[in-house]
């Protein structure tokens, strides 16, 4: 028997031992050549090509260990995620990411800094209290961290490696992991605490719908608005939700134990970061408008107050509220 | 020289030298420090009343404890947090035998990662606090935010080193750790250690008078 002769009758009998479908692998030397098979006996009735094939397929063998994956020598699944990952995910991604900063970019090249239309009034009104100021930054906080990480592991390859070489990217996406890993089950706190401080306000009302045919007043003209317009109320939404999804698919991908399934790990990976560049490309857009685009918007998250002109420009009805409380307060005093 | 063996080396020795000696130093300087003579008679064990205020004063005052609850339980999430991944995370327990030759048992690592999670939550939340309410921020300084800010980098480049997998990412995590030891004895950072004869003294002085807070 020659030494080929002898591994293919190996190979023969392994795939005779592993294969969930015999009768497909099944030896039929009496039966006529038929496609896909070999005929005669020494490489039995299934062709090489087909038996790797199989295994190429992620068909499953039968095993003795109790443990199913381990009769899967190749997850095919494994590479779909591999290419989605690689693929659509980070190059789509990317273009959002870098389509976003464009676009900012062109309207404050455009519109400039949103001011205060009647200047600063002097009056403060109270908008966020300290619990909701805490919640915010500590939410914030986290994302930052999360997003500089997270966009590490995902983009770091394609340009940090070629500027510090490999060896340095290693240490760095090391650094990002852990980091990542570690401040990711926080995060999932701090949505919670964010979504119990700032619901009140945030369901959809009438005048969400005027305010979105005015486009927000971001082209020009008025739209009025309570203590939330539309689109806080969106982005306020998309964090929640986004942040429950990043969360949940975060715990799965960090404790694996949790679904105990490859595929489902797979999965998780893609819902992970599909909605972590989603959020973190509308989170461009709201630190924009809050630190830089809207003058006196970032105040009501630092000291927790407005001025009143302020009030006025972007949320008037709510302004309204607020005046009428505190002429009913006065006239009651 | 390596860069690992610079901050293990040469730079650690003059990290622990500042650090000590000025420990050392500011608390003789303390009890050195000349008390007035006062001779009234005590109504008190001036002893007693310092013993009383070093612990009282570390639970809330029950009239305060609405205004007090978030930075006293946060601050003890940090410093419980921060003395636990300190003094029972394996890197830091090897570390410690290491120079010392002393060991005890450390925590697991889902323990180290779960207490490093809390000092972080707490000293991030100790931060926003210092940064958002308008009191803490009118009496907060420099020094308050470098010591908190020197902490924070102290703790991620910990948390950057936890894989284990990178000599520069321990020695960026030394690196960080020496600048706060080296910051320490000058900075409020010295609490750590005063907070026990602070306490002590205006609970003895106070305890004198027969009264402690």
């Amino acid at each position: 028997m020659s030494v080929r002769a002898f591994f293919l009758s190996m190979a023969l009998a392994v795939a005779m031992a592993v294969s969930p479908a015999p009768a497909r692998m099944a030896i039929a030397a009496e039966e006529g050549p038929v496609a896909g098979t070999v005929p005669g006996g020494s490489l039995g009735a299934t062709s090489d090509a087909e038996f790797w094939r199989e295994i190429r397929r992620g068909q499953p063998a039968t095993i003795s260990i109790p443990d199913p994956e381990a009769a899967v020598l190749i997850q095919s699944e494994g590479e779909n995620w591999r290419n989605i990952r690689n693929g659509p995910i980070s190059l789509y991604g990317g273009w959002l990411l870098l389509g976003l900063l464009i676009l900012i970019s062109v309207y404050f090249a455009i519109r400039g800094r949103i001011t205060i239309t009647e200047g600063r009034s002097g009056k403060k009104i109270v908008r966020f209290t300290q619990w909701q100021r805490i919640a915010h930054w500590f939410a914030a906080a986290l994302f930052v961290l999360l997003s500089v990480t997270g966009l590490m592991l995902l983009y770091g390859r394609y340009g940090l490696r070629e500027v510090i070489g490999p060896e340095a990217f290693s240490a760095v996406a090391s650094a990002s992991m852990q980091a990542h890993n570690l401040f990711g089950p926080l995060f999932l706190v701090a949505t919670v605490i964010l979504f119990i401080y700032f619901l009140r306000g945030n369901f959809l009302a009438l005048v969400d719908l005027k305010w979105i045919v005015k486009g927000g007043g971001f082209l020009g003209g008025h739209a009025s608005s309570h203590f939330y317009n539309f689109a806080e109320k969106a982005w306020f939404w998309m964090a929640v939700l986004l942040g429950l999804v990043l969360s949940v698919t975060g715990l799965v991908l960090e404790f694996p134990w949790l679904l105990e399934s490859r595929l489902a790990q797979q999965l998780a990976h893609i819902a992970h970061a599909t909605s972590a560049l989603l959020l973190v490309a509308v989170g461009l857009g709201h630190i924009y408008l809050g630190a830089i685009g809207v003058e006196g918007a970032l105040e009501g998250m630092t000291s927790g107050e407005v001025d009143a002109n302020w009030a006025k420009d972007h949320h008037d009805l709510w302004y309204d509220d607020v005046v009428k409380r505190e002429s009913a307060k006065a006239a009651g005093e | 020289m390596s860069f690992l063996e610079f901050t293990e080396g040469p730079l650690w020795y003059v990290a622990l030298t500042v650090f000590v000696v000025g420990v050392v130093w500011n608390i003789v300087a303390m009890l050195a420090m000349r008390v007035g003579s006062d001779a009234a008679v005590p109504r008190r064990s001036p002893l007693g009343g310092a013993i009383k205020a070093i612990f009282l004063h570390s639970v809330p005052h029950e009239g305060f404890f609405g205004r007090t609850a978030y930075h006293v339980i946060v601050g003890y999430l940090f410093h419980l947090g921060l003395f636990a991944l300190l003094l029972f995370g394996a890197p830091h327990v090897a570390f410690i035998k290491e120079w010392t030759g002393l060991s005890w048992s450390p925590l697991p690592r889902w323990g180290f990662i779960i207490v490093s999670q809390i000092a972080f939550a707490g000293l991030i939340l100790m931060w926003i606090r210092r940064l958002t309410d308008p009191i803490m921020r009118q009496i907060s300084d420099r020094d308050d935010h470098t010591g908190t800010g020197l902490t924070m980098l102290a703790m991620l480049t910990g948390c950057f080193a936890l894989g284990e997998a990178s000599d520069f990412l321990r020695a960026l995590h030394m690196l960080s750790v020496e600048i706060l030891m080296l910051y320490f004895p000058f900075s409020r950072l010295m609490h750590a250690f005063t907070f026990i004869l602070s306490r002590g003294f205006m609970g003895a002085a106070y305890g004198k008078r027969g009264y402690v807070p």
